[in-house]
């Protein structure tokens, strides 16, 4: 029985499954506000406060507000508001770990749809050089410190109060979310102040940035993205987990072949058995990928849950060859 | 006197040729010292007397194009309405004749697979090759380009990487391939579409999945197939319609799936298993894997540029466009390959013990052809690695000569009876 289970999902077609659950959950985080779901003000996720529906907050925009204090309320009441929140978003982080990222993120998901789009018009995708991967990985660090310090020198006075949820200002989920729910309100510039009209402009600027950079690059804004730099940070107790057994590994690269984000450790590493790496969306197409019986698998508190076969490989490549 | 003769007129039928009485004496102890073959294998054993002893042609309009080593992608080849067929040749009388194109250290292999090329009379499917594509994979090898191509072939060189671990040799590699696929237009004169690719890809893949069946019945213990068919089988695809050869291996699987359920045994029940790595053996050069099978081992894996090596890993594509298609290709013909060429030799250590474990291997042997100093320099640390993991390894530096069977059988008599009574202490 529990090897029939086994078998069906492991020579599954994720595909379908990512793609079928990715849309589910697209509609709870733009519309399960409609249906009175609350999920509160710490998701994980780009679960966007400027959509009129959403059912929860994505945890970065509590931050940025909570940050805005002096030193001496940050180490005081204000620090245990941050420390609460983070409390609560990490207990949704550490369920899931960062296949919020692959599975559950609206931002992340229309990037995907905009790739299929891309795929039925037939142009081919492009990649980083291992330089520029290097170099721009490095960016989302630097985003989640920003979006720390400003709202800190916000508090401080040394800046304007304008500059507030400075992260959400340059955020495309902030402009193209609520086109979901027909509001375009976000797509304007703000002339009110020079602080608003500069952070707006940038927003919008960055908007078709993404959109570009989406039809051009798989996951293009993940890499940038300062909740996955966040996410990270916390990822090593988390109850999901991608784990990899070097001993069964030919470094084949079928995995790195089907990477959306272009982690090479995925198959050049055979020591770590924690395989996640800061990039990672967990979307697992790297198992659904991998000929070795059990060199890639998706764990949940220890147990496996998906793992690769060399039967349910090549079930998924025929498929993919058929309709590709 | 012999050399006025017009060349036309120095061609003989082959099978009046050394070589077929060579692929005769050989195909005749692989199919009749030993009892029980699978019925199967008669698909193969044909094959072999059709192509290697009688000089059937098995080709007739198809464009054929020769490889010289496992770093050609087949499925290229396919997609651009070529059928590859693998060059590296096994014969005796060629290693001979060849010992005029190379000092005469070198390794038997390239030696014969020059032979073979220069003689005006040889196997059917070699008559047909006016392309050649070489990797520049070992220094014989690489020299061997310009000597075929001086016989009157048109030789087209693949840049291998010697590092394959940086990016650098994966950059390199695809721009290698990409440009192969180009090239190909000119060498079959049709493009590869995405269509064919994908085509090609696909048709691969089913003969991989085959092999790859075959490859875990091996795991079987008692053993329910031999070794030396498994070398016979994986060696057939250097040259048979893929198609057929799918087909043929396929039915062969299900005729061991039968054996397993029966519970048979194609050797003696406590026959020490052997993985076998190193220099590959190609027909009718098939004298170690017999040899020790007639010796009371049985070979129950291999990592081998004839065999393993050249069919398990499979390609993995996430877009099917063109360039991607390709760029798996290539990333998939260099990254997991354990050829002794490349500078470390880590990948091919980790493949032989998981192997080893996989299989309830009890000893390995490693063949080595005198000359081949890749596979030479890498035996120590071979050694060294499977020594650490408590597994037995018999060095063996052999070539196609056949003077050494004597001194060879007593050597792996010897490892085979220590196995045993290593199995025994451990009981």
């Amino acid at each position: 029985m529990l090897k029939t289970v086994k078998d069906f999902v492991n020579h599954g077609d994720l595909r379908r499954f990512r793609f079928w659950l990715q849309l589910l959950l697209f509609i709870l985080f733009i519309y399960g506000g409609y249906a009175a779901i609350q999920l509160g003000d710490n998701l994980p996720t780009f679960s966007c406060t400027y959509v009129d529906g959403k059912p929860g907050t994505c945890f970065l925009v509590p931050l940025q507000h909570r940050m805005v204090t002096t030193p001496e309320k940050l180490f005081s009441y204000a620090g245990m508001a941050i420390l609460t929140g983070l409390f609560y978003f990490t207990l949704w982080f550490l369920v899931f770990n960062k296949a919020w990222c692959g599975y559950a993120c609206p931002l992340g998901t229309i990037q995907d749809w905009i790739t299929a789009l891309r795929k039925k018009l037939g142009f081919q995708y492009v990649t980083y050089s291992w330089e520029q991967f290097k170099k721009l990985k490095k960016i989302k660090y630097a985003l989640l410190l920003l979006l720390i310090f400003i709202p800190m020198g916000i508090g401080s006075g040394i800046f304007s109060h304008d500059m507030g949820v400075p992260f959400c200002m340059i955020c495309p989920a902030r402009t193209i979310l609520p086109i979901f729910s027909g509001d375009f309100s976000q797509l304007t510039i703000d002339f009110s102040s020079k602080t608003k009209m500069i952070m707006t402009s940038l927003g919008m600027l960055i908007t078709g940035i993404f959109l570009v950079g989406a039809f051009v690059k798989k996951r293009f804004f993940c890499f940038f993205c300062p909740m996955s730099a966040l996410h990270y940070l916390l990822s090593k107790p988390a109850l999901l987990k991608l784990k990899k057994d070097g001993s069964k590994c030919t470094k084949c690269g079928d995995c790195y072949s089907v990477c959306d984000m272009q982690i090479k450790d995925i198959a050049d590493d055979v020591e770590s058995r924690n395989i996640l790496r800061d990039d990672c969306i967990m979307c697992f197409k790297c198992v659904s990928a991998c000929p070795e019986e059990g060199a890639l698998e998706v764990d949940f508190m220890g147990q496996p849950i998906f793992e690769a076969t060399v039967q349910g490989y090549i079930k998924r490549m025929q498929k993919g060859n058929k309709s590709g | 006197m012999d050399n006025e003769l017009p060349v036309e007129e120095k061609k003989v039928a082959f099978n009046r040729t050394h070589q077929a009485i060579e692929a005769e004496r050989m195909l005749r102890r692989i199919k009749d010292d030993f009892p029980d073959n699978p019925d199967a294998m008669d698909y193969f054993y044909d094959l072999y007397e059709q192509v290697y002893c009688e000089g059937r042609p098995l080709y007739d309009t198809e464009k054929v194009v020769g490889t010289m080593c496992v770093q050609v992608p087949d499925e290229l080849i396919y997609a651009a309405g070529g059928v590859p067929v693998r060059l590296c040749n096994g014969f005796y009388a060629d290693d001979q004749v060849g010992a005029e194109f190379m000092p005469a250290k070198s390794c038997s292999l390239v030696k014969a697979t020059l032979g073979m090329l220069d003689n005006k009379s040889t196997l059917p499917f070699v008559n047909k090759v006016k392309d050649v594509v070489l990797p520049a994979t070992c220094d014989q090898k690489r020299k061997a380009g310009s000597m075929i191509s001086e016989m009157g072939y048109e030789v087209h060189n693949m840049e291998v990487p010697p590092v394959k671990e940086s990016e650098e040799a994966r950059l390199y590699w695809r721009r290698s391939v990409h440009n192969f696929a180009a090239s190909l237009k000119e060498i079959t004169g049709k493009k590869i579409t995405k269509t064919s690719l994908k085509e090609a890809l696909a048709m691969v893949a089913e003969a991989q999945k085959a092999y790859r069946t075959l490859h875990a019945l091996r795991k079987e213990a008692p053993s329910i197939f031999l070794g030396k068919d498994a070398f016979m089988v994986t060696n057939a695809y250097f040259f048979d319609k893929i198609e057929n050869w799918t087909a043929a291996v396929n039915k062969l699987n299900a005729e061991l799936e039968q054996r397993k359920e029966e519970k048979f045994s194609a050797a003696q029940r406590r026959a020490p298993r052997i993985l076998f790595t190193g220099s590959p053996p190609i027909f009718p050069n098939i004298k170690l894997p017999v040899l020790i099978e007639q010796s009371g081992g049985v070979i129950v894996a291999d990592e081998t540029c004839s065999s393993n090596r050249m069919l398990y890993d499979m390609v993995a594509v996430d877009e099917w466009n063109v360039e991607s298609m390709v760029a798996s290709i290539a990333d998939n013909y260099l990254k997991p390959c354990t050829c002794p060429i490349f500078t470390k030799n880590d990948d091919r250590k980790r493949k032989l013990i998981h192997m080893a474990k996989e299989f309830g291997v009890d000893g390995v042997v490693y063949q080595a052809f005198s000359g081949c100093q890749v596979y030479q320099m890498e035996h120590s640390s071979i050694a060294k690695a499977l020594q650490a993991e408590g597994i037995p390894m018999l060095f063996v530096e052999s070539d196609y000569s056949p003077d050494d069977m004597g001194q060879l059988s007593t050597r792996i008599e010897a490892f085979i009876e220590s196995l045993k009574a290593k199995r025994r202490r451990k009981r």
